[in-house]
């Protein structure tokens, strides 16, 4: 069972990455990846409604009937998003207000209702959890790249710090839609070109 | 504060609640398809309640369509000639061939049932169940096969045709999340109604054979469904030359005994292969059928007998000895069971000596 | 102004300027997804006007008839994807029975639609942006059509360079993100019109 756990954590983070293995969750990561902080209060919000969302399914994964099966999920979905946009809304108003309403479309964020549908459905509480942490964290760190080109170069500044010089003429299309866009497919080019393109070393197929 | 509280869980309960009870609605009056009735064959009139998928109707009716994957959609397995059905939907498309989907196949598990339909089911599928039975014993045949036998529980007794195999499923264990099936031959006796036996050979890594060679145990309980498969005995008088290697032994062994039990006379030369000695099994008892049977023959050979072995028998891959004991093949039938790659060779090998390909029946084990 | 001709111009800002997808990045899954043939795509973008139109106005009632009235604000995000995630079942329900036909083209992309960012977000933008009723007619209307304007042009482009060589790793999601950048790009164009309120 330890193997196994370690092997969806793994995968979680790399080969099954659902960013871009899986490419769910594409529109929040262009949205807020302009700025890295927001980038990571966003995470932050998508690991817990992750981790909950998928504790909650996989614990009354057998008492849920089939026909509003969506529905609850939803339900259960939004409640966690809810929770995390009131809590954001009371301690950060600034970020809450610089992220709109991009905050509730979380729980629209197709990695979620993903993860609820193809493995908290089916899998007990613990290895659920562990799946939408891994998940979330796939998530972030791949965000938090992105992030990290968007700000430097399209503002100059990381983290609401200024880290290239005054003369530096920010590549304002970064900071824009059409950025977002290319370093994302820059992104996945590099992983899925080189990085997870590399022959199978596993056993052969039984 | 707490007026607040109590209003907002109120007006959420409240409208999901409507909301529910809204789709409920829709579904009792728009979803209820009323009873429907299934023409199979144009005989079997089955009345049944509408709205569900064929799949899973038929299978409430005792009707069992070979499934692998749950009605899904993901293995193809349960392809059913629905007369008057419509379309197939995209998702059946690409199990389809074009020549299949102008005869009006579909995949049973997409197959909505909103109205009357009228079907064509093969006539075997009639007597298939499934079963739930419980292991006996597990029996080491080699080092690497082992013989399973069940016990029937319910339903208590199973007919079915010698040759023919089970689908046995395998419960979600450390390799797989979810139930998979494998099919495996019966080789018991169709006279033996209550219990069956099976010959699992070990493969690394594969899914059923790893659960039943390292963690299935005397009296477990474990699940199958059938009987199928046409690889029985065909009637008729001619002589038989049947070819296996490992496994495959298994519905030959069927067949055989059946014949002996039955006391049928007829000439057959089994040829059965293995690498060295201790992949030999079931020697003894094969020999003895050339007492039971009139005109049995066994001859087994071995491709790299080790010196140990001090083997005197034939030698070579089973194939190869065949053919040199059958010159002329083309008035006899052939039954050959094993890997794919054995199939082929010994296609090859009797057609080249004048056996026709219709009387080649075979059970490719993959 | 002229009210037929302020509603159209929020309509004609709904679809392009204010592109939901390509300017607010709203409904990307799909987009990228399913976007390989014009086929799908139009049964996927038909599905998405056919359940914005309606869901966004229904929702402007919940939230302005008896969310505000309760002092229930807070809740209008719970309210708002449960009423969308309902509404869509309902409709499959409906087409199912209705047509056969249908059914085939549209209704088996319903189930998605529920999850689809562009939905949910048309409703929280018309609440942010303080729509009227009739406002909120058009930008639902709008906004749906764009979208689906926006998936059929990418699925017409990656038609297009179907049987093109691409970079191994760029195939698939890779080029449909570079060619979305260059759409949004195009889009951005529009910026610079702005309607005669």
């Amino acid at each position: 069972m330890k193997t196994a756990a370690r092997r969806l954590f793994l995968e979680n983070l790399g080969a099954n990455n659902p960013v871009f293995a899986q490419v769910l969750g594409i529109c929040s990561t262009l949205a807020v990846t302009n700025r890295v902080r927001n980038t990571v209060v966003m995470s932050l919000g998508v690991i817990f409604t992750l981790t909950a969302a998928n504790l909650i399914v996989s614990l009354l994964r057998r008492h849920i009937p089939a026909r509003v099966r969506m529905m609850s999920e939803v339900l259960i979905i939004a409640t966690f998003v809810l929770l995390f946009d009131i809590l954001l809304r009371a301690f950060s108003p600034e970020i809450s207000r610089q992220l709109g309403p991009y905050v509730g479309l979380i729980i629209t964020n197709c990695i979620i209702m993903g993860r609820a549908e193809a493995f908290a459905l089916s899998h007990p509480p613990g290895l659920s959890v562990l799946d939408g942490l891994s998940s979330g964290l796939g998530y972030a760190y791949v965000l938090l790249l992105i992030a990290t080109i968007r700000e430097i170069l399209g503002a100059g500044t990381f983290m609401e710090m200024r880290v290239l010089g005054e003369g530096w003429m920010p590549w304002t299309l970064l900071a824009m839609a059409p950025g977002a866009f290319f370093v994302l497919a820059l992104l996945v080019w590099i992983l899925k070109g080189w990085v997870l393109a590399r022959p199978a070393v596993e056993g052969s197929p039984s | 504060m707490l007026n607040e509280f109590l209003l907002g869980v109120g007006i959420v309960t409240g409208l999901n609640a409507f909301l529910a009870l809204l789709l409920v609605l829709a579904e009792r009056t728009l979803s209820h398809y009323g009873p429907c009735t299934l023409t199979i064959n144009d005989e079997k009139k089955l009345v049944v309640p509408g709205g569900r998928d064929l799949l899973s109707t038929l299978k409430s009716e005792g009707l069992f369509i070979p499934s692998a994957c749950g009605g899904r959609g993901s293995c193809g397995l349960c392809k059913v000639t629905v007369l008057d059905g419509g379309d197939p939907l995209a998702t059946e498309i690409p199990w389809l061939k074009p020549e299949e989907i102008a005869r009006h196949v579909r995949l049973a598990c997409q197959v909505r049932i909103k109205h009357d339909l009228r079907l064509q089911l093969p006539r075997e599928w009639f007597a298939i169940r499934q079963f739930q039975a419980t292991v006996v014993s597990i029996r080491d045949l080699t080092h690497d096969i082992k013989e399973l036998r069940l016990r029937l529980v319910d339903p208590p007794e199973i007919e079915f045709q010698a040759g023919q195999f089970i689908q046995l499923e395998v419960p979600p264990y450390e390799l797989t999340d979810e139930p998979v099936y494998r099919a495996y031959s019966i080789s018991s006796p169709p006279s033996n109604r209550r219990e069956i036996e099976l010959e699992i050979r070990y493969v690394p890594n594969g899914l059923c054979t790893t659960w039943v060679h390292r963690h299935l145990n005397v009296g477990d309980p474990v699940t199958f469904n059938g009987p199928y498969g046409q690889f029985v005995l065909k009637p008729g008088n001619r002589p038989i030359i049947a070819i296996a290697g490992g496994s495959g032994m298994a519905p030959l062994k069927a067949i055989f005994l059946d014949m002996a039990e039955k006391g049928m006379a007829r000439s057959v030369r089994y040829f059965f292969g293995a690498r060295s000695r201790r992949d030999l099994f079931l020697v003894e008892e094969m020999k003895a059928l050339e007492t039971r049977i009139p005109g049995f023959q066994f001859i087994p050979a071995l491709s790299s007998p080790l010196p140990e072995d001090r083997w005197e028998g034939e030698t070579g891959l089973i194939t190869d000895v065949a053919a040199r004991h059958v010159p002329d093949a083309s008035e006899a039938e052939a039954y050959l069971c094993g890997s794919s790659f054995l199939i082929k060779a010994a296609i090859a090998m009797l057609t080249e000596r004048g056996m026709p390909r219709e009387r080649i029946y075979f059970d490719d084990f993959g | 102004m002229n009210p037929f001709a302020a509603w159209f111009a929020l309509f004609f800002a709904a679809v392009f300027t204010q592109n939901i997808l390509l300017t607010n990045y709203l409904g990307m899954c799909p987009f990228l997804g399913a976007s390989r043939e014009i086929k799908t795509s139009f049964g996927l973008g038909a599905a998405v006007v056919f359940v914005m139109t309606f869901t966004t106005p229904l929702n402007w009632i919940l939230y302005h008839r008896l969310l505000v009235p309760l002092g229930l604000e807070y809740l209008s995000l719970i309210v708002f994807i449960c009423l969308i995630a309902a509404f869509t079942q309902l409709i499959e329900i409906v087409i199912e029975r209705v047509s056969d036909a249908l059914y085939a083209s549209l209704g088996i992309f319903l189930p998605l639609i529920t999850v689809n960012c562009a939905i949910l977000g048309a409703s929280l933008f018309m609440v942010a942006r303080s729509y009227t009723f009739l406002q909120t007619t058009a930008y639902g209307f709008g906004g749906g059509l764009g979208w689906m304007l926006a998936i059929l042009a990418m699925a017409g482009i990656r038609q297009r360079i179907a049987k093109n060589r691409l970079p191994r790793g760029l195939e698939g999601a890779g080029i449909a993100l570079i060619i979305a950048g260059l759409m949004a790009m195009a889009f951005t164009g529009f910026t610079g019109i702005t309607a005669p309120f």
